[in-house]
């Protein structure tokens, strides 16, 4: 009888083992899994980090190619100012110039104006290539002594008034 | 001055602004080369007279404007 209660016994403990085992393995197995997913996981959020990151770069690229847009808008803006007030012009009594009118009128005097603007728009390019000034165009102070041209680069003593 | 000349230039640049002999048409009255020209064309059609283009190229100030109309304004 007391063989037969240690009999039971042993397979009791030794079921409790087996289960203890199998539940030890099937613990490793789904760690092994999580350790899996995780690097996985962990990979995405590199890929993920990684793409933000370009993101923000392709953003500030764009910042800037946009900041240079407008900054170039601004000139281009101003320039095309400039050539308004230049081809029409409205006068004190409200009337506005009419450039090809003046230039069948007189001819010569108009192709001598706009032959004097080229020298200075030539001279603009020569500027903005890294020309030094001349002393001349340092000491403009007053319109008739401007560059009509590009007066923001070439006499930067001009106040307009 | 001339009385078309004086006409011109107060309705050109409007008649707040001081036109005298040596007023600078550019640096004075805010004008540019166009403008010059534009003045001159004026003052032909308003005393129906034709100044060469040549005598004007120069004038810059209101005392070399009034000069050049007076030249031609008795002779056309």
């Amino acid at each position: 009888m007391l063989g037969q209660i240690k009999l039971v016994f042993f397979f009791i403990m030794l079921m409790g083992a087996g289960g203890g085992l199998w539940y030890v393995q099937h613990l490793k197995s789904e760690n092994e899994i999580l350790t899996l997913n995780n690097a996985k996981l962990n990979d995405a959020v590199e890929q993920q980090q990684a793409v933000i990151e370009q993101q923000l770069r392709d953003i500030e690229a764009k910042s800037e190619l946009n900041r240079q847009l407008n900054e170039n808008n601004a000139k281009l803006t101003a320039d095309l100012k400039l050539a308004e007030e230049k081809f029409n012009k409205v006068n004190a009594s409200g009337e506005r110039r009419d450039i090809g009118n003046l230039a069948l009128n007189k001819p010569k005097s108009i192709e001598r104006i706009e032959r004097k603007r080229e020298q200075q728009r030539a001279r603009c390019f020569e500027i903005a290539q890294g020309s030094p000034l001349t002393e001349e165009e340092l000491n403009a102070t007053k319109k008739s002594q401007i560059n009509a041209e590009c007066t923001n680069i070439a006499n930067p003593n001009y106040i307009p008034y | 001055m001339n009385e078309a000349v004086l006409s011109v230039l107060k309705s050109h640049f409007g008649s707040d602004k001081v036109f005298e002999d040596s007023t600078h048409i550019i640096d004075d009255l805010g004008g540019d080369e166009f403008d010059v020209v534009d003045i001159v064309v004026q003052i032909e059609e308003k005393l129906d007279i034709t100044i060469p283009e040549e005598e004007t190229f120069d004038v810059v100030t209101v005392s070399q404007l009034n000069e050049v109309v007076e030249r031609h304004a008795g002779s056309n």
